[in-house]
């Protein structure tokens, strides 16, 4: 009875207000319910998001504790390279990230792009596992071969990475331009993997400088030489001097060579490779246009790419293709001054050698769609135009050369074919990256590197008796479509997780009004017209304060982080603290209202039905 | 320590100075200012208090309640159609003797939208089961503010401070905001007789059979009882610390008088003004303020008006199809008085929806019951019987 002593309604022996005499405990009001709260943590949408498959949550989840170190260390687990993948990622992440429903997108890769740089700064250096007797061979270092080198190594084993290039890095170290990712930064991240002990043999070229069958010394090999083939124009004039490959183009850039490009550049391609074409011949002083045969929208390459390249000054030409390479010696009548000046101009000592005058071109229009559902460009009879041009870079996408491999290897459509953990079913060879089937991206790159990694641990340990083979691959997704975490295939995990349940956990199952809208962090930028004038970095990032402002804008979707509010809400008093971290229910009080699962924030209470 | 405020702010002021530890309001013209006040009063830690928004009055009060329920101080304020929308839990809160406090900005209610002064929404709440006390200017808002919560748990009963739209909610008068620490001396914390406690939980409010409810309903009526006494007493305490009093009626110059006038509210202030006029041309004209309309001041209303020959009484409201409601109550009140000392009574609606009630609009009122009082004394005098009491309430400053 609760204490009324001192009421003066007492006197009359009916308490003033209707009040149970007898303690609410003996109902146990448990009894009531059908469904049942339970916690059960899921993956975050990020998560599968990453296809390098890094637990973005649990990071934005210790950061949110102050435990930068820790919040380093899982990144560090699943990502070789966060402060290259934090500067050249195209964050698929983002697009999945659930609090774009509320306001905006988390920075996720400004989170990762200060924490790499921090890890960098704090010469932070993983320990690798117990060493194992087996050794690994790698051919190519671009992401996919040094995130595989780097996951092996920390696994145990000794690792030997063969690279054609004088250094290590792939595309990142030869094809994207420095602006976008200075290449001190890629060294220091290669140099914590060599630190782990890799080996890099670099300025070999398997197949050329070392035949193949070196790679038998090696228990396994994983294979990654990328995709470096460039696509031809396939039109008239193309082999004038003048016309060049973009890719190539951009490894002379990005060894040091600064080419004279004459003054008119003109790139064709509305890739990614295009863009960064474009914006390093700006760098150098030229006037650049980009051609591309459909419109603005149609463009594969990222829209920030697109954007910085119209903030650089580089012009477009849509809807545009060429139809032929116009030489010195034959220019069209649009330009027929210009074209004879240059001629004469020449006359004087040797004739000169033909070189490219610039591009017939036509204009297109967009019919429907084709098979790969983007619109149709045909050429517009009859609308041809001239376009003058000192170089013309061409850029219309890149295909793999695996002709060094063994005539068994499985290929299918241009690619190495590989099953769920990169193995090529010919002997202990695995494959990732550019020459097999996904998005030609730095994020899928390092995603096959770590699976590969996973599946030639899995692999030898079977080999060695220690395991069986009957692991379940699904349990080791980051959600069932994300890629693999190796935190869960060699446990300790730094987020403590209740019951973890692979499912991605939905917007709808977010409680949203327990977060106030807050702006979304944009990166700082050099203003455009310092860009044009050398290859500093354009993009600066996030400052650090930013960046962690950011990770506490994050949901931390699905996993519990003890905010308390299903004990606070729980109107039945069902719900208390556990001596051992988290929650328990008392399932003989909660009534199953639901009032918990609602009102968590991240979704982490399932409700289930009674009894099943 | 004077300060130049709105009667909103007074409110504000009254309630940092009872040291609230849960608000939760929902805003609504006239009342927003009160809320926004206090928002940025526990939002910068001059009141440590719990600031609760919630998406209506309904759960403005339901917050009040359970928090009240745990024993702690609760406030909220609201107006008109938001006082409706509670009236749910208003009952919830009477019965349930939970001594919340609320300010509720008198404000007429809809269709025709209104934001403008008069008494109908708090009168609709007449049987919830709250006190009401209704005030004439800012400093009285502040001093019955505080006053209401002392009062609230002394009797255990929820307290409805009433105060006039825009007369008073909007406009500014110096006001002396007395000392905290004396405030605190007068008012310590709650200390809670029935509260809900995790510890030892009990159900509260749950099925209440036939052969109890009664029994509670008469506890509340026996707390009414006690609230008229133990008003008096914590207004008696303040006016000792504080040097102002109110008291459930005010009689301002009735000695003698012919002809009290009855008001409640800002009419009150130029009621005064009137009477004085008519004063100082030695008419005998005088004016009783009712600031407690609940629990009725039935004695003290007899005590003032007994042997007073005509009563004209102001009501800003109309209960429809019958008349002003203050009118009705007060001649209900006196009704049992033997003839020889029961006054006549005339009603008069005015000023509803916000109308100016100027002193021209009172003199109206002063001279109708002047001459129906000597309309009576002149049927006394040739032998006719008195007139009746009970007739239609007059409408004054309406358009026919
Ligand atoms: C210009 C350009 C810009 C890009 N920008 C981005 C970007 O911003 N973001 C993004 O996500 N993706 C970008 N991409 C795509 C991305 O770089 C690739 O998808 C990724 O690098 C593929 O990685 P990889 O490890 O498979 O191959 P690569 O990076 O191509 O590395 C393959 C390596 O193997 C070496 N090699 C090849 N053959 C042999 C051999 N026989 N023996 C030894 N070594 C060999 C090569 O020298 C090379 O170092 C870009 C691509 C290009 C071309
Ligand atoms: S690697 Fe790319 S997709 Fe993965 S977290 Fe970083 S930015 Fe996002
Ligand atoms: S809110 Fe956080 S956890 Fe959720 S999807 Fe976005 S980054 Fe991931
Ligand atoms: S409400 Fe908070 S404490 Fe409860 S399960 Fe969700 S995240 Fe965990």
């Amino acid at each position: 009875m609760p204490d009324d002593r001192g009421s003066p309604d007492l006197a009359h022996g009916v308490p003033p207000v209707a009040v149970s005499s007898t303690s609410t405990r003996v109902n146990l009001t448990g009894s009531w319910k059908y469904i049942r709260p339970v916690y059960q943590d899921k993956v975050a949408p990020c998560n599968q998001g990453c296809p390098v498959g890094i637990d973005i949550e649990g990071y934005m989840n210790l950061l949110r504790e102050d435990r930068i170190e820790d919040a380093i260390g899982l990144l560090l687990r699943e990502n070789a390279l966060p402060a290259v993948t934090g500067r050249v990622c195209y964050h698929p992440c983002e697009n999945a990230c659930n609090r774009a429903w509320l306001d905006d997108a988390v920075s996720i890769h400004g989170v990762e792009r200060m924490l790499g740089d921090l890890a960098i700064e704090q010469r932070i250096l993983p320990e690798p596992e117990t060493p194992r007797p087996e050794t690994v061979g790698i051919v190519g270092s671009g992401p996919a071969g040094l995130s595989c080198a780097y996951h092996l190594a920390r696994l145990g084993y000794t690792v030997t990475v063969y690279e054609a290039e004088a250094e290590p890095g792939g595309i990142l170290r030869y094809g994207i331009p420095e602006y976008r990712l200075p290449k001190d930064v890629l060294a220091h991240e290669v140099n914590r993997i060599r630190a782990l002990g890799v080996d890099f043999r670099c300025g070999v070229q398997v197949g050329r400088d070392l035949p193949l069958n070196v790679l038998e010394s090696h228990d396994a090999v994983f294979v990654a030489t990328g995709a470096r083939r460039g696509r031809a124009l396939g039109i008239e004039g193309e082999d004038l001097p003048g016309v060049r490959a973009g890719l190539d183009f951009l490894r002379e850039v990005n060894r040091g060579g600064r080419p004279a490009l004459g003054h008119r550049v003109v790139v064709v391609g509305g890739g990614n490779t295009a863009m960064d074409c474009a914006r390093t011949a700006l760098r150098l002083g030229a006037e650049v246009l980009v051609l591309y045969r459909r419109g603005r929208e149609g463009m594969p390459a990222h829209d920030e790419e697109v954007e910085d390249a119209l903030r650089e000054g580089v012009r477009f030409e849509f809807l545009a293709a060429p139809v032929r390479v116009e030489s010195t010696e034959r220019v069209p009548d649009r330009e027929p001054l210009e074209a004879i000046e240059a001629t004469f101009d020449r006359f004087e000592g040797e004739p000169p050698a033909p070189h490219v005058a610039g591009l017939t071109c036509t204009r297109m229009r967009l019919e429907e769609p084709d098979r790969s559902g983007r619109p149709r460009p045909v050429p517009v009879e009859g609308s041809e135009f001239f376009v003058a041009a000192d170089l013309v870079l061409t850029a219309l996408g890149e295909d793999p050369d695996f002709d060094f491999l063994p005539e068994d290897v499985e290929r299918a459509s241009g690619v190495v074919r590989v099953n769920a953990l990169n193995a090529t079913g010919h002997g202990a060879l695995f494959a990732g990256g550019d020459i097999t089937d996904e998005p030609h991206t730095v994020a899928f790159a390092l995603g096959s590197g770590k699976r590969a990694a996973v599946g030639i641990d899995r692999y030898l340990r079977f080999r060695a008796g220690e395991i069986g083979d009957g692991a379940d691959l699904s349990e080791l997704r980051q959600g069932p479509k994300g890629n693999i975490s190796v935190t869960r295939w060699v446990g300790g995990d730094p987020v403590r997780r209740t019951d973890p349940v692979n499912r991605v956990v939905t917007f709808q199952e977010t409680n949203p009004a327990h977060f106030a809208p807050v702006a979304r962090a944009a990166d700082r930028h050099l203003p455009p017209g310092e860009r044009r004038l050398g290859f500093r970095e354009a993009n600066l990032g996030l400052e650090r304060e930013q960046a962690l402002a950011e990770a506490r804008r994050c949901f931390n979707c699905g996993v519990c982080n003890e905010c308390e509010l299903c004990l606070v809400f729980c109107p039945d008093l069902a719900i208390s603290r556990s001596a051992g971290g988290g929650y328990e229910i008392a399932y003989e009080y909660c009534k199953g209202c639901g009032v918990c699962a609602t009102e968590c924030p991240r979704g982490a209470i399932t409700m289930t039905r009674e009894g099943l | 320590m004077k300060k130049v405020m709105v009667g909103n702010h007074a409110v504000s002021w009254g309630v940092k100075l009872a040291r609230a530890e849960v608000i939760a309001a929902y805003p609504i013209t006239p009342q927003t200012q009160i809320v926004e006040e206090l928002a940025e009063m526990t939002a910068d830690g001059r009141l440590a208090a719990r600031f609760i928004k919630v998406e209506s009055e309904h759960s403005a009060m339901a917050a009040c309640i359970g928090a009240a329920a745990t024993g702690v101080r609760a406030f909220t304020a609201t107006s008109s159609q938001g006082l409706l929308l509670m009236h749910e839990l208003l009952h919830w809160a009477g019965l349930g003797r939970l001594p919340i406090v609320m300010a509720d900005i008198n404000r007429a209610v809809a269709p025709g939208w209104s934001i403008w002064t008069d008494q109908n929404d708090t009168l609709a709440q007449r049987d919830t089961g709250w006190v009401q006390l209704y005030c004439e200017t800012n400093q009285e808002v502040l001093d019955t503010t505080v006053q209401g919560f002392k009062l609230a748990e002394t009797v255990d009963l929820p307290v409805m401070i009433v105060l006039d739209a825009f007369f008073l909610s909007h406009t500014s008068e110096p006001v002396d905001v007395p000392d905290q620490a004396e405030v605190d001396a007068f008012l310590p914390r709650r200390e809670a007789r029935l509260k809900l406690d995790v510890h030892d939980p009990h159900a509260f409010g749950a099925l209440t059979t036939p052969a109890v409810y009664m029994e509670l309903r008469l506890r509340q009526q026996e707390a009414f009882d006690r609230a008229r006494e133990a008003f008096a007493a914590v207004d008696r305490e303040w006016a000792e610390r504080f040097g102002r009093g109110y008291g459930a009626l005010e009689s301002y110059r009735t000695e003698d008088a012919e002809i009290v006038l009855v008001t409640s509210g800002t009419i009150t202030s130029t009621t005064r003004h009137v009477v004085n006029e008519r004063r100082a041309r030695g008419e005998r004209i005088g004016l009783v303020k009712v600031k407690m309309f609940r629990p009725f001041p039935t004695g003290p209303l007899r005590d003032a008006l007994s042997h007073v020959p005509a009563v004209a009484v102001l009501d800003r409201n109309i209960s429809p199809g019958h008349g002003g409601i203050f009118a009705e109550e007060i001649r209900a009140a006196l009704y049992d008085l033997p003839p020889g000392r029961r006054p006549r009574i005339d009603g008069y609606v005015v000023g509803l929806g916000g109308r100016d009630v100027t002193p021209a609009v009172i003199e109206d009122c002063l001279e109708r019951t002047r001459r129906s009082q000597a309309e009576a004394a002149a049927a006394a005098a040739n032998g006719g019987a008195e007139r009746e009491i009970a007739r239609e309430d007059i409408w004054v400053g309406v358009k026919p």
